[in-house]
C-alpha cells in the first residue's frame, strides 16, 4: 500500500449545484483516506468554471494536466460532483464511473428526494455523513473492481449448486425474493431476484455490506438508486461466519427478529463445511485447486450481459509484483481496454454486433510492459465474456492468446 | 522539345555581356510600360525578360510562395479551354532553358545578377503583372482561375487595371468594418444583395458588380474602372462577393494590385461561363487552398463543425478593460466556433487554477456542446495560452495533442516563437491561411488528398491520422547506386561551388551557407543531408501547407518558397559554455523550397556565421533558386527509376485482406487453389510482375532450405529481365551467398548487407517453409510466390518510425493501390486508428522515460510507474473483419482475423514499428520481422 507516491491523491467534491455550497469533500492519499483538503477558493473556482459553462450551454466534462485528471458531473441539476485525481494512470472513464457510484451511494443512503430537492443544506450534510464510509471506499484502493467495471464482484464457490438451492429455499422460507450470500463484499450466491437488481445498487449493496464494520446482524434502510430511489427498503444482514454474511433486501416484512438463530441453523448448518471453504475465497475468488496456468498473476473475467465479474490477483502470491500493484495494473489495463479497444458500454450492443458483423471488431489485445519488468497483460473478448489476464514475464507473447482462450474456456461454466 | 527551344539558346542576344546595359535599359523600359497598368506586353518582350516570373510575388518581408502548375496539369484542369494558338511557358521550355544553364550563365552579366540580388534585398518597386497576365506568358496556377484563356475575344471582355492598395490604413477600422474592405481599400462600392446571400447560393457567391466608385478611392483615380464592370479577379485570384473580403485581407502591405474586370458590355453576352469555371476549378481545391484564395465551397462544409484555435494571454492589463482583450488571435469566425470562443473564460481559469493546484500544466479538456463532445488541447508558453478545439468524433484526443504540438512547432519554425507569430498584426492573414489549412486537414482530410486514384486518396486520408503526427518524414528506400547519385547531386549543390556565379568570384562575402538540403519525390523523402531536427521541422512545415500531397498528385511547373525560418535546433542556446564544443553561430536561417514536377528540394540556408549577415528581410536570391532548380533538372532522368521503386517497392510484399476473405476455406494448406497463388502464378507469366519478390525469395529460400545454387538462381533469373531498367549490374547471388555463409551467426546482418547490395530488402515475414519434399519444378514455382512463413503472404501493412534520422517508412501509395480491395481499405483505416491509440501509450512511455533520464534514475525503481501502464514496449490488438454487405443469409460471412502490433524500441534511440498481419503468422516470423525492421531504414 505504502509504495505509492505521496503525491497521488484523489479529491472528491460534492456541491449543491444551485447554491454552490459544498456538501462534503473527501480525499484520499495513496489509497487511504486523508484529511488533506483543497483550499476553499479552489473548490469555488472548480465549481465556478463548470457553472459558467452551463450558463452558456457548454457542458464541461473533464480536464487534464500532465498528471491530474479532473472530471465534473452534475446529477439531476441539483448535485455537482467533482473528482480530481493525480493517481498514476487515472482516466476520465475511471473518474466518471466513480462519480456515478458516489452519487448512487448518496442516493442509497439518503434517497433521491433529499438530493434533488434540497431544503436544508445543513441537515443534508449531516445525513450524508452516513455515506462517507462507502464513498471513501471508492476513493481508496479497494480489493473489488465493481466500481470500475460496473459489474458485481463474484466468487466461484465450491459446491455452488448446493449452496444455490439452499439459498433459494431460505428465500422462500423468509418470503423475500432478494437474498444473497456475501464474502467480504463479493457475491457467493444470490437468488434470481437479487441478480435482477438494477445497476448501481447491484454493485453498491455488496460494497456497502463490505464497508460496514462487522456486526452479527443489521437492519439497514436503503434506497435503491435505480429500482426505488424514493422509497426505502430494508437491508438485513446476518453474519453466518466471520466475513460471510447473508443479505436480504425486503420491505417491512419479515422483521429481523423472525430470522432467529434456529432458522439459520436449520438452513445453513448442513452447509457448514462448504461455507467455511468460502471464507478464503474473499481475495482468492477461485476455489482451491482450480486449474490455472502458473504464469497467471491476475485475472479479471467479466460477463457483459449478466454484469458479473471475477477479479483476483491471488494466483502465485509469492511472486512479484505485490497484489496491490497487480490490482492497479489490471484496473489500468481494464480502463485502457475499455476506452480504446472494446466498447466502453458493454452489454446489449455486443449482441447486436454479433449479428451485424461490423467490418472491423477488436477481439483481443495484449500489452508487454517494459523496459525491465516485462509483465504481460492480455485481454480477450469472446461473445459476451471479456477476460483480462496479467501474466509473468516468462510467458511468451505469441502464446498469450491461446492461454487466454483456454483460461476463458475453463472459466466459462462458472460465469 | 525543338519548338520553343531555339529561342532560348539563340534568340537571346541581349544576354551577351556586350549588350548588357541595353538589356538593363530594356528591363527598365518594361517596368515603365507595365507601370501604366495595362496588359499591353507582347510575347517578344516576355521572352527577353530575364527576371524570374516569381520575383513579383516576393512579399515585403522577403517571403515568397510561388506556385505554378505544369502545362499538362493545367490542361487537365481546364479541358474546355480551346488552346488554339497560345504560346505558353511550357514545361519543356523550362527544361531546355535549364539544360543550357551553364552556357547561358556564362553569358549572363555579372552586374545584372547583383542587381537582382540587390533588388531582392531592397525590394525595389514591384511590378505587378508582367507576362503572366498575357495570354502567351507562363501559366501560373493563378492564371487559369481568371477567365483569360479563350483566345482573342478575351481582350475585349476583360481588362486589367493596376491600382495601389495600402492595407495599413485600414488596420484601425478593420475590426469593426468587416465587410467593407472593397470600399475602403479599392474604392469600389458594391451593394450586396442580401436576398442572394440568404437563398443558399453562397457557394457560388455573387458577381462583384461595381455599383459605384467612392470619391478619391484608388479605383476612381485609375480612371479605368467603370460602373457596371464586374470585378472577376484580384491578382488573378477569382473573386466573388463571398471571398473578396478575404482575398483583400490577405494583402499584407502596400502594393500594386491587379484587378481584372469584365467589361460592362461583355457581361451580358456570356453569363454561363463563370459558373462553369467554378465546377472546373473545384478539382483544384488544393491549389486554391494553398494559395490562400480559399473557395467558400470548400470552407463551407466545415463551418458547421465547432472548431477553434485561440491564442490567449493570461495577463490582462486591468487599466484598459477592453472587450476580448485577452484574445490575441482566434480563428475561424463562424457561428459554431463563437460558442467556444465565448467560454474561453473556462480555459483561462482552468489553466490558471489547475496549474496552481497540481503544479503541472493543463494539457486538455473536453466539453459537450450542442450534443457534441469537443476536445480542447492546451499549450501554455510563459503567460500565453494556445488552444485548439476540435470535435472528439473527428479527432481523437491523442491526435489532437499531437496536432497542437505539431502546430506550435511549425509556428515556431516559421516565426521564431508563438508570440512573434500571433502578436504581430501583419501575420494575421498568414495565420488565417495557416489555420484554414490546418482545420481543413483535420476535418476533411479526404478533400485535401486529391489524387489520381481513389484508393491512394483513401489511403492518404486514412493514414493521415497517424502519419501526420509522427516526428518524421515518409522515406523511400532507394537502390544504393541511385542513392549515391542523389547524394552526389545534393552535395554538389551544398558545396555552393557555383564558380563564376558565386559571390567569391567577385570577392563578395557569401550571402548564405547551405546547411543542407533534402529531396522529396512525390512527397517521399528520397535523400536528406539535413540533421534530423531540421528535416522534421521542414517536413512539418511542408505538411501544414500540404506541399507533399501536392507534389505527389500534380506535376508542379514551378514552386518556389522562400522564408526566414527559425530551426529550433540551431537556435537553442548551447547547453554548455565550453568553447571547444561547436557553437551555433548567431545567424539567421532561410528555407528555400524549390519544386519541379514531382520533385521538391528544400534547402536550409544560414546567413551570419561565416557568411555575411543578413539585413532586413532578404528575398529569395535568384542564384540560389536557380542553382536549386538546376539541381532538380539534373535529376530528371532519375525519376523513372524512383517511380519504378515506388511501384514495386522496397522489399516488403504486402497482401490484400480481401484475398483472405475471398476464399477462406481453401486457404488452409491447399496451395494450388489459393487465391494468392493464382495471382502470383499469373503474374509470373506477365513481365510486369514485381521482380524483387522473386529475388527475395530465392535468397530466403536458401537460408532455410539451402537449395543448390542453380535452383535458387533459377528463381532469380526470371526477375532480372524485368529489372533491366536499372543499369548497374547485380552482385551475383552466389557471391552474396558465400558472404552469408561466412557470416554464419550474423545472418541477419548479412541479409541486410545483401539487401543493400541488391538495392532491395528482404521480407522479414518470410522464413522459408518446411515443405522439403517439393519437387524441383514445384519448388521453382513456389520460389516465385512464396513470400511468408505461412502458405500465403500475410503482411498487410506496416509503419516503421525511426527517430534517429527522423524518418518513417510505410508502403507506397502505388503498392497499396495495387492491392486494392474494399476490406483492405477498411483494414488500413482501422490499422492507422489503432496505431494512433497504441502510439498514445508509447508516447506516455517515452515521456516517462525522459522524466527518468532527467531525474537520473535507472529503471528499477518507483513502484508507481510499475503499476501504471506508462511503461509499455509492445501492444497488439487482434481484430476480426468480414466483408461488408454480406448478402448470403444462409452462410455466415467469412471472418478474417488480423493483428495490429506496435512495438517500441527505446534503445539506443526510440524507434517504433507498427505492423498489421494475418492471425496465422507464427511467433518466430514476427520476432524476425521486428529484428529486420532495423534493416529497413538503412
Amino acid at each position: 500500500m505504502g509504495d505509492e507516491g505521496a503525491g497521488s491523491t484523489v479529491h472528491l467534491l460534492c456541491l449543491a449545484a444551485s447554491s454552490g455550497v459544498p456538501l462534503f469533500c473527501r480525499s484520499s492519499c495513496g489509497g487511504a483516506p486523508s484529511r488533506q483538503q483543497l483550499p476553499f477558493s479552489v473548490i469555488g473556482s472548480l465549481n465556478g468554471v463548470h457553472m459558467f459553462g452551463q450558463n452558456l450551454d457548454v457542458q464541461l466534462n473533464s480536464a487534464r494536466t500532465e498528471d491530474t485528471t479532473v472530471v465534473w458531473k452534475s446529477f439531476h441539476d441539483s448535485i455537482t460532483l467533482i473528482a480530481l485525481s493525480s493517481e498514476e494512470g487515472t482516466s476520465e472513464l475511471r473518474l466518471e464511473r466513480m462519480l456515478h457510484m458516489v452519487f448512487g451511494a448518496m442516493v442509497l443512503i439518503v434517497g433521491l428526494e433529499e438530493l434533488t430537492n434540497i431544503r436544508n443544506v445543513e441537515r443534508l450534510k449531516k445525513e450524508l455523513r452516513a455515506s462517507y464510509c462507502l464513498i471513501d471506499s471508492f476513493l481508496g484502493n479497494s480489493e473489488l473492481i465493481g466500481d470500475l467495471t460496473q459489474c458485481v464482484d463474484c466468487v466461484i464457490p465450491p459446491e455452488g449448486s448446493f449452496m444455490q438451492e439452499t439459498l433459494s429455499g431460505f428465500a422462500e422460507a423468509t418470503g423475500t425474493a432478494f437474498v444473497s450470500l456475501l464474502v467480504s463484499g463479493r457475491v457467493v450466491a444470490a437468488t434470481e431476484g437479487w441478480w435482477r437488481l438494477g445497476m448501481p445498487e447491484a454493485v453498491l449493496l455488496p460494497w456497502l455490506v463490505g464497508s460496514l464494520p462487522p456486526q452479527a446482524a443489521r437492519d439497514y434502510p436503503v434506497y435503491l438508486p435505480h429500482g426505488s430511489p424514493t422509497v426505502p427498503h430494508r437491508l438485513l444482514t446476518l453474519t453466518l461466519l466471520r466475513g460471510l454474511e447473508l443479505c436480504l433486501l425486503c420491505g417491512p416484512r419479515p422483521p429481523l427478529s423472525q430470522l432467529d438463530p434456529q432458522l439459520l441453523e436449520r438452513w445453513w448448518q448442513p452447509l457448514l463445511e462448504p461455507l467455511r471453504a468460502c471464507l478464503p475465497l474473499g481475495p482468492r475468488v477461485l476455489p482451491e485447486g482450480f486449474p490455472l496456468h502458473s504464469d497467471i498473476l491476475g485475472l479479471l473475467l467479466l460477463h457483459l450481459d449478466l454484469r458479473r465479474c471475477l477479479f483476483t490477483v491471488e494466483p502465485s502470491r509469492n511472486k512479484e509484483p505485490s497484489p496491490e500493484q497487480r490490482r492497479r495494473l489490471l484496473r489500468n489495463f481494464y480502463t485502457l481496454v475499455a476506452t480504446t479497444h472494446f466498447s466502453p458500454e458493454p452489454g446489449p450492443t455486443e449482441k447486436e454486433e454479433d449479428e451485424a458483423h461490423p467490418a472491423q471488431s477488436p477481439r483481443a489485445c495484449y500489452l508487454v510492459l517494459g523496459p525491465g519488468e516485462g509483465w504481460r497483460l492480455v485481454a480477450l473478448q469472446l461473445g459476451l465474456r471479456l477476460l483480462l489476464l496479467m501474466l509473468s514475464p516468462q510467458s511468451p507473447t505469441h502464446g498469450l492468446r491461446s492461454l487466454a482462450t483456454h483460461t476463458l474456456q475453463a472459466l466459462t461454466p462458472f460465469l | 522539345m525543338s519548338g520553343p527551344a531555339w529561342r532560348d539558346s539563340h534568340g537571346r542576344p541581349a544576354e551577351f555581356p556586350g549588350d548588357m546595359s541595353s538589356q538593363e535599359e530594356e528591363e527598365e523600359g518594361d517596368c515603365d510600360a507595365e507601370a501604366s497598368g495595362l496588359d499591353s506586353r507582347s510575347s517578344a518582350s516576355s521572352d527577353t525578360d530575364l527576371e524570374p516570373e516569381w520575383l513579383d510575388s516576393v512579399q515585403r518581408n522577403g517571403e515568397l510562395f510561388y506556385l505554378e502548375l505544369s502545362e499538362d496539369e493545367e490542361e487537365s484542369l481546364l479541358p474546355e479551354t480551346q488552346t488554339v494558338n497560345h504560346v505558353r511557358f511550357s514545361e519543356k521550355e523550362v527544361i531546355i532553358e535549364e539544360d543550357d544553364t551553364r552556357e547561358r550563365k556564362k553569358y549572363e552579366p555579372k552586374l545584372k545578377r547583383f542587381t537582382k540580388i540587390l533588388k531582392s534585398k531592397k525590394l525595389l518597386p514591384k511590378r505587378y503583372h508582367k507576362k503572366n497576365s498575357s495570354d502567351n506568358g507562363p501559366v501560373s496556377i493563378l492564371k487559369h482561375q481568371s477567365n483569360q484563356k479563350t483566345g482573342v475575344t478575351v481582350q475585349q471582355r476583360y481588362k486589367d487595371v493596376t491600382i495601389y492598395i495600402n492595407p495599413k490604413k485600414l488596420t484601425v477600422i478593420k475590426a469593426r468594418e468587416q465587410l467593407k474592405l472593397l470600399e475602403v481599400l479599392v474604392g469600389i462600392i458594391h451593394q450586396t444583395k442580401w436576398s442572394w446571400r440568404r437563398s443558399g447560393k453562397q457557394a457560388n457567391g455573387e458577381r462583384l458588380v461595381v455599383h459605384g466608385l467612392s470619391p478619391g478611392g484608388s479605383a476612381m483615380k485609375s480612371g479605368q474602372v467603370l460602373v457596371g464592370d464586374v470585378l472577376v479577379a484580384v491578382n488573378d485570384v477569382d473573386v466573388t462577393s463571398e471571398n473578396i473580403e478575404r482575398v483583400l485581407s490577405c494583402i499584407p502591405g502596400p502594393m500594386q494590385v491587379k484587378l481584372t474586370f469584365e467589361n460592362a458590355y461583355a457581361v451580358k453576352k456570356e453569363t454561363a461561363q463563370p459558373k462553369k469555371r467554378k465546377t472546373q476549378s473545384s478539382t483544384n481545391d488544393l491549389v486554391k487552398l494553398l494559395c490562400g484564395s480559399e473557395t467558400d465551397s470548400i470552407q463551407h462544409g466545415i463551418l458547421d463543425t465547432p472548431h477553434i484555435t485561440m491564442y490567449l494571454t493570461l495577463q490582462i492589463q486591468s487599466e484598459v478593460s477592453k472587450e476580448e482583450q485577452e484574445i490575441l488571435y482566434h480563428y475561424p469566425v463562424s457561428e459554431a466556433s463563437q460558442k467556444l470562443k465565448s467560454v474561453r473564460g473556462i480555459f483561462l481559469t482552468l489553466c490558471d487554477m489547475l496549474e496552481s493546484v497540481t503544479g503541472t500544466q493543463v494539457t486538455s479538456s473536453s466539453l459537450h456542446l450542442n450534443g457534441k463532445q469537443i476536445h480542447v488541447a492546451f499549450l501554455k508558453e510563459s503567460d500565453k495560452l494556445l488552444l485548439i478545439g476540435l470535435p472528439a468524433e473527428e479527432v481523437p484526443l491523442p491526435q489532437l495533442r499531437n496536432m497542437i504540438e505539431d502546430t506550435a512547432q511549425t509556428l515556431k519554425f516559421m516565426y521564431g516563437s508563438l508570440d512573434s507569430a500571433f502578436c504581430q498584426v501583419e501575420n494575421t492573414p498568414h495565420l488565417d491561411h495557416f489555420f484554414s489549412l490546418f482545420f481543413q486537414r483535420a476535418l476533411q482530410p479526404d478533400k485535401l488528398h486529391l489524387s489520381a486514384s481513389l484508393s491512394a486518396q483513401q489511403y492518404d486520408a486514412a493514414s493521415a491520422v497517424l502519419l501526420d503526427s509522427l516526428p518524421g518524414v515518409r522515406w523511400l528506400t532507394l537502390p544504393q547506386e541511385l542513392k549515391v547519385e542523389l547524394d552526389t547531386v545534393l552535395s554538389d549543390l551544398e558545396a555552393a561551388d557555383f564558380e563564376e556565379l558565386s559571390e567569391d568570384y567577385y570577392d563578395m562575402r557569401r550571402l548564405y551557407t547551405i546547411l543542407g538540403s533534402s529531396l522529396f519525390y512525390k512527397g517521399y523523402l528520397v535523400c536528406s543531408h539535413l540533421p534530423k531536427d531540421d528535416i522534421v521541422e521542414i517536413a512539418a512545415y511542408c505538411r501544414q501547407y500540404c506541399l507533399l500531397p501536392l507534389a505527389a498528385k500534380q506535376r508542379i511547373g514551378q514552386l518556389i518558397i522562400w522564408r526566414e525560418v527559425f530551426p529550433q535546433h540551431h537556435l537553442q542556446p548551447p547547453a554548455d559554455s565550453d568553447t571547444e564544443v561547436f557553437q551555433e553561430p548567431k545567424g539567421r536561417y532561410f528555407l528555400l523550397i524549390v519544386g519541379l514536377r514531382h520533385y521538391m528540394l528544400s534547402v536550409l540556408l544560414e546567413a551570419g556565421g561565416c557568411t555575411s549577415k543578413a539585413t532586413g528581410n532578404p528575398g529569395p536570391d535568384c542564384i540560389y533558386v536557380d542553382q536549386a532548380r538546376t539541381t532538380l533538372h539534373q535529376l530528371e532522368g532519375i525519376d523513372s527509376r524512383i517511380e519504378e521503386r515506388l511501384a514495386s517497392s522496397p522489399g516488403l510484399c504486402l497482401s490484400c485482406a480481401d484475398w483472405f476473405l475471398a476464399a477462406p476455406h481453401e486457404k488452409a494448406d491447399n496451395l494450388t487453389t489459393s487465391p494468392i497463388l493464382n495471382r502470383l502464378q499469373g503474374s509470373t507469366k506477365t513481365v510486369t510482375s514485381p521482380t524483387c519478390r522473386r529475388t527475395f525469395f530465392s535468397d530466403y529460400s536458401f537460408k532455410t532450405r539451402k537449395p543448390s545454387p542453380s535452383r535458387s538462381s533459377g528463381g532469380y533469373e526470371p526477375g532480372e529481365g524485368g529489372e533491366g531498367v536499372v543499369p548497374s549490374p547485380h552482385t551475383t547471388p552466389a557471391a552474396v551467398r558465400k558472404q552469408r555463409e561466412s557470416n554464419g551467426s550474423e545472418d541477419s546482418m548479412a541479409l541486410l548487407k545483401l539487401a543493400r547490395k541488391k538495392s532491395t530488402l528482404p521480407n522479414p515475414f518470410h522464413l522459408g517453409n518446411s515443405k522439403k519434399e517439393l519437387s524441383d519444378k514445384e519448388l521453382e514455382v513456389y520460389n516465385t510466390m512464396k513470400l511468408t512463413s505461412g502458405p500465403e503472404n500475410t503482411l498487410f501493412h506496416y509503419v516503421a518510425l525511426e527517430t534517429v534520422q527522423g524518418i518513417f517508412i510505410t508502403p507506397t501509395h502505388e503498392e497499396v493501390a495495387q492491392l486494392g480491395g474494399s476490406v483492405h481499405a477498411q483494414l488500413i483505416k482501422n490499422f492507422h486508428q489503432c496505431c494512433l491509440s497504441i502510439r498514445a501509450i508509447f508516447q506516455q512511455t517515452l515521456k516517462e522515460e525522459n522524466r527518468k533520464v532527467l531525474r537520473g534514475e535507472d529503471h528499477s525503481e518507483s513502484a508507481d510507474s510499475m503499476s501504471s501502464l506508462t511503461a509499455v514496449k509492445e501492444h497488439g490488438v487482434l481484430f476480426e473483419c468480414s466483408p461488408e454487405n454480406w448478402t448470403d443469409q444462409k452462410k455466415t460471412p467469412p471472418v478474417m482475423a488480423y493483428w495490429v502490433v506496435g512495438r517500441l524500441f527505446l534503445h539506443p534511440k526510440p524507434q517504433e514499428l507498427y505492423v498489421c498481419f494475418h492471425d496465422s503468422v507464427t511467433e518466430i516470423a514476427i520476432e524476425m520481422a521486428f529484428k529486420l525492421f532495423f534493416g529497413l531504414t538503412l
